[in-house]
This record gives C-alpha cells, sequence and structure tokens, in this order.
C-alpha cells in the first residue's frame, strides 16, 4: 500500500470514528427528548397502552415510566421491560381495589410492591382496615423485604399486622427491618429472627392505666 | 569492644510520595492493581552514619474470591548505585464463610532493611481460624518463621490471636502474639541480637552454667550459648476515619524475661494521620516507637514521618462488567443538606467509580465524587416519600445500596427502599 492510500485510510477512519462519536455523544439528548425513545417500536407501542390504560382506571403512571425507565437505563430487553410494565400496572390495579380511592401514591406503590412478592389481596386488606388514621407505607415496605430475605409469607405479614395494631411507628418498623437483617447476615433464620426481634417492639397503643402501662410516647425505645 | 546503646533511633521523613495506581479487571470476580510508590528516604541511626537516598517500590495485588497474591520490592539509592530496600511477597488461600467461620493459609517472604547494616530476610507461614460477625469477629492463629542470617538456629514457633469490632466510624483491634525460638550466641559475640541488649551469654553462665529456675536459660555449649526465648506482645489498635480524615492509633506491651525484652522494647506506642487535601492529594504524618524484633536482630527505634501522597485513579475504559458484592461497601448514608436534596455519602475502598440511579433521577446513572481515599459523596434532589435507588461500583450490576429495605426489580436485580419522612428533612 503506498504512502498516499495509508494517509487517505487513515483519514477514513479518523472521520467514521468521529462520526459514531458524534452519535453517540447525541444520543443523551434525543433520549431526554424522549425518554422512552430506546424501546423498540412494538414494544413501545405496548407500554403507550399501558400507560393509557392507567390514566383511564385513575392510577398513577409515574411507578409505570419508572419501571420502564429503569429497565432502559439496566439495558434490558425491551420485551421483559414491557412484561415488568404490565406486572407493575397489575398490581397497581389490584392494591387501588383493596385500599381505595383515597390511597396516596406511595401507599399504592408500596401495597403493589407487597403484592409482587405474594402478600395475598385479603392479608393487604386485613392491614389497611386497621388504623386507617395512618399510612402504611412502611409496613408495607418492611413486609415487601422481609418476604424477599425468605420470612415465610404467613409469618412476616401476620407479624407485621400485630405489630400494626399495636401501635407500632414507622421508626419502629425501620428498626425491626435492621435488627432482622442483621441476625439473618450472622446466621439466623429469617423467620426465627423476625419474630425474635418482634418482641422487642413496644406496644404504642393506649391502655388504661389499670394495665399498669405507661402513657403513649415514654416507652423504652428499641435501640 | 564499645557495646552501641541499645537505643537506637531512625528517623525516615519521606519528602514526597507518588504513587500511581493502574487497576485492571483479569477476569470475573478477579482484579490486578499494581502500585508505584517513589519517594525520599532519610534514616539515622546512633553509631551509623545517616543515609539520604531515593526510594522506589513497584507492587501488585491479585485477589480472587479464594486467593490472594501481593508483593512489593523497595529498591533504595543511597550512594551512587541502588540496592534492594524492604520487600515482601505473600500467598493467601481462604476457605468459604460457614456460620461465620473462615480458614486462612498464608506463606510470606520478607525483607527488612533499617540501614547498610541492620537487614534481615525472612520466611513465615501461619494457618488461621477467623469468627466473623457483622460488626466484629475474632480469629486464633497459628504459624513458624524462619529468619534469615540472625542468630536463630531454630524456627520461630508464632502463637497468635486477635479480637476486633466497630464502634461507629472507629475499628478497636487487639491482639496477642507468642513467639518461642532458641538463639546460638558465641560468648564474645555481644552485638549479637540487639534487641537483647548483648546479654546471651552473661558472665555468671560461663563460670558455672546452672539449671535456671526460669524458661529463658541459658546452656553453653562449647565457646557459644543456646538460649531459649519466650515473648509475648499485647497490642491494641484503633482506627477511625471522619469524612477526609483518617487516624490510627497504636500500643503496646511486650512480656518476657529480662534477658529477652529490654526496657527500650517493653512499651511502645505510635500514631499516623492522613488528611485529604483534594480527591487525588493527601498529607501524611505519623511517628511513634517501634519494638525490637528480637527474631529478625532487629532493634528497637524510634521514628517519624511527613509527606504528601499523590493518587491517581484512572477512569476505567471499557471495564469487564463483574458481580459486585455489597460487603464492598462499607457505609452508605443519606443526610438532609437542604430542601428537597439528600446527601449521599458512602465509604467504599478500592474502587475508580461510584454511581448511583433511582426514580429521583428518572433513572440516569449520577456518578459520585471522591472526596477522599475511600470516601464519595453526591448531592441528589430528593423530596419526602418512598423512592427507589440503585449503586452501581467500577461498571459492575447495580446493586441496592445497604442498610436499607429492597426489593426485587422484576430484572433479575434488586433496588433499595428510600423512605424520606416529611419530618426527616425538616430536622
Amino acid at each position: 500500500m503506498s504512502m498516499t492510500r495509508r494517509v487517505m485510510a487513515l483519514l477514513v477512519l479518523a472521520f467514521t470514528a468521529r462520526a459514531v462519536a458524534s452519535a453517540q455523544s447525541a444520543e443523551p439528548a434525543t433520549r431526554d427528548l424522549d425518554p422512552l425513545g430506546r424501546l423498540t417500536d412494538a414494544s413501545r407501542y405496548q407500554i403507550e397502552l399501558i400507560l393509557d390504560s392507567a390514566r383511564v382506571a385513575g392510577l398513577p403512571t409515574a411507578p409505570l415510566e419508572s419501571k420502564a425507565l429503569e429497565g432502559i437505563s439496566k439495558r434490558v430487553d425491551s420485551r421483559r421491560i414491557v412484561v415488568a410494565v404490565r406486572m407493575v400496572f397489575r398490581s397497581l390495579r389490584d392494591a387501588r381495589s383493596v385500599l381505595g380511592e383515597h390511597a396516596s401514591p406511595d401507599e399504592l406503590n408500596a401495597a403493589a410492591s407487597a403484592l409482587r412478592v405474594g402478600l395475598t389481596r385479603a392479608e393487604l386488606a386485613h392491614l389497611a382496615q386497621t388504623r386507617r388514621e395512618k399510612a402504611i407505607t412502611v409496613p408495607l415496605v418492611v413486609l415487601s423485604d422481609l418476604i424477599t430475605r425468605g420470612v415465610p409469607r404467613d409469618t412476616a405479614s401476620q407479624t407485621i399486622l400485630q405489630l400494626w395494631q399495636r401501635g407500632a411507628a414507622d421508626d419502629d418498623f425501620l428498626g425491626l427491618w435492621r435488627g432482622v437483617e442483621r441476625d439473618i447476615v450472622s446466621g439466623t433464620d429469617p423467620g426465627v429472627a423476625l419474630l425474635n426481634r418482634a418482641r422487642e417492639v413496644p406496644s404504642r397503643v393506649p391502655s388504661t392505666p389499670e394495665a399498669g402501662s405507661r402513657p403513649e410516647g415514654t416507652e423504652t425505645r428499641n435501640p | 569492644m564499645k557495646v552501641p546503646k541499645p537505643h537506637a533511633t531512625a528517623i525516615a521523613v519521606t519528602l514526597a510520595l507518588l504513587a500511581p495506581e493502574q487497576r485492571s479487571m483479569a477476569q470475573s470476580a478477579s482484579e490486578l492493581e499494581t502500585t508505584v510508590e517513589a519517594g525520599a528516604l532519610m534514616t539515622a541511626r546512633d553509631g551509623v552514619l545517616p543515609i539520604t537516598g531515593l526510594a522506589v517500590a513497584p507492587g501488585f495485588r491479585f485477589a480472587s474470591p479464594r486467593l490472594t497474591a501481593s508483593g512489593s520490592a523497595a529498591a533504595w539509592m543511597p550512594g551512587d548505585r541502588w540496592q534492594l530496600g524492604n520487600a515482601f511477597t505473600t500467598v493467601e488461600a481462604f476457605t468459604p464463610t460457614v456460620h461465620g467461620f473462615r480458614a486462612e493459609v498464608s506463606a510470606n517472604a520478607s525483607r527488612l532493611v533499617r540501614d547498610l547494616t541492620v537487614q534481615n530476610d525472612q520466611l513465615d507461614a501461619e494457618g488461621r481460624l477467623h469468627y466473623m460477625r457483622q460488626r466484629g469477629g475474632l480469629w486464633l492463629g497459628s504459624g513458624i518463621a524462619r529468619p534469615l542470617r540472625v542468630a536463630a538456629v531454630s524456627n520461630v514457633n508464632v502463637s497468635s490471636g486477635g479480637i476486633w469490632t466497630k464502634l461507629g466510624a472507629a475499628t478497636v483491634r487487639g491482639t496477642v502474639t507468642s513467639f518461642l525460638f532458641t538463639k546460638v550466641a558465641n560468648r564474645t559475640d555481644s552485638t549479637l541480637a540487639s534487641s537483647s541488649s548483648a546479654t546471651l551469654c552473661p558472665s555468671h553462665v560461663s563460670a558455672a552454667p546452672q539449671p535456671d529456675p526460669v524458661s529463658t536459660s541459658p546452656d553453653v555449649v562449647g565457646g557459644s550459648c543456646r538460649h531459649t526465648t519466650r515473648l509475648t506482645d499485647v497490642e491494641g489498635s484503633v482506627h477511625w476515619e471522619h469524612r477526609l480524615l483518617e487516624v490510627t492509633v497504636r500500643g503496646g506491651q511486650r512480656f518476657g524475661d529480662r534477658l529477652d525484652v529490654t526496657s527500650e522494647s517493653r512499651q511502645w506506642a505510635s500514631a499516623q494521620a492522613a488528611v485529604w487535601i483534594s480527591s487525588q492529594l493527601a498529607a501524611v504524618a505519623g511517628g511513634g516507637r517501634e519494638p525490637a524484633q528480637p527474631t529478625r536482630g532487629l532493634p528497637a527505634r524510634s521514628y517519624g514521618s511527613l509527606g504528601l501522597m499523590l493518587a491517581y485513579w484512572p477512569i476505567p475504559r471499557g471495564t469487564v462488567p463483574v458481580e459486585t458484592p455489597a460487603t464492598m461497601v462499607q457505609a452508605f448514608s443519606l443526610r438532609t443538606a437542604g430542601p428537597n436534596v439528600q446527601r449521599i455519602t458512602a465509604r467504599i475502598g478500592g474502587v475508580e467509580t461510584v454511581e448511583v440511579m433511582g426514580d429521583f433521577s428518572d433513572w440516569q446513572p449520577l456518578p459520585l465524587i471522591r472526596r477522599g481515599r475511600d470516601l464519595w459523596e453526591l448531592l441528589v434532589p430528593v423530596g419526602p416519600g418512598v423512592h427507589q435507588i440503585n449503586l452501581r461500583i467500577d461498571g459492575s450490576q447495580w446493586i441496592a445500596p445497604p442498610g436499607m429495605p429492597t426489593l426485587r426489580d422484576g430484572f433479575n436485580g434488586e433496588v433499595g427502599i428510600l423512605v424520606i419522612s416529611a419530618e426527616r428533612l425538616k430536622n
């Protein structure tokens, strides 16, 4: 190959590389304009249908769009993203049918997550019927995590329900979760760890003076 | 013959320490790290001419789940020619952790150089059994060491045990190490093993060797002494890291017969501190006293050090994604830094990039900024509510940050669930 041809080849290669680099740098801008643009046309159409269905049903669309964007960022295949978004949609619909119209988006999302890990609608309804004045978001978040970590579903749901009925606060549930996580990492059976730690959570339900309990808010806190 | 003062002093002042670091993923779940340290060195000791020179120390470390190998060798140029300075090479093998227990065997070859006249090489092999909990653990070990070019005729039997725990941002350690070995010394050689203060062949032994009731009894054989030595070192240390400051304080006590433990080696203490001035520049200072190492024939010494550390962390290109164990993350926390703003702080050692993403960033990766050796920070716009968050280290898989509930993400992974209450934002 002559020197001239070599120089030409190098120039072509350089321009090609620059063109590829320009295309790559333009990609984020395109994506900013159309976040779902990296899906295949068929997958994107299906997700648009799911989003329309959610709007018609009065469900929040943010969790659905968020799941799609999460899948795109994690470079998941478009068809699997559609499956995941559809699963979120169904669980949101089920959660709303149990919690009602007045559930906040966070509650709805947490309930949907709990349903996806195996909580039954009856168990969710049982939780929702108790202490209607407080959001059940954090108990549901902790419940979903515990089931994911291997605590038997019945044990987890019953224990969380009992604590919820006893007036446990959000910090109590998060403290319970930290303790159970530590125990599981140390080798304790997940179900046993939950039952042991649940005994340490104080009851916060106001009781009569005859019961001998202290006023609400003065109990010893879980470390 | 003049007996050198047992109290020997060495001062090493590092004027500059340059540590460019190259790290590459050798294969999945394994990594290879190479370093080069360079600086100026000055040592001084009573009775010996001070040495000033350059020092260059290349090193490597290979780590896989069951095996690590590391090594480093320093080349010193005190005058017009290079010589081998401190050097080591180590191979360690581990078993899997079962119910918190893990076994470990290691082999080590090392060379210590205090100056042109005090040098030593040694081979070591040791086995250890660890029991680890989340915030602490303990271990027991036993092994042998073979010093070269010192007056030890037997291998050194080493028994050790230790315990450690994490208290907040501090790690507290305590160790007990016992040494048993035999030395041979010529009765006229009073310079041998200066750590023993030239007492291997005391005059009363040469006159009429009597059975000694204590365990450390010198025996005279011909013109030399055989001396069995038992030493026990008890040492404690505290390592504390807070934002850009790293402090390590050590102290110890040596127990043993007065023939074996000179007053200079009964107690020792030292401290070292590093302050990261920027992400790639740290000031390092330290000093204290080291006990004698009688198995290696090295005397006690006082030392001081002062230096700057320059670090270069290259951005990986085309890094092979590997599975990242969440255990690499030593700490991960979020604190309110303003209205609807959270400060993410992570302490992750030995990595080159750390990123987070979540619903608060529309799942766009946000790189954390390195603030110190292992400290990473980022301000993110997060309002009250329940959020999902992922963490990625060195371009590997997205994982849920430790210390928060998790959920399956529907893509064979997990996300962390971040609960931010309105009260927390007010605080």
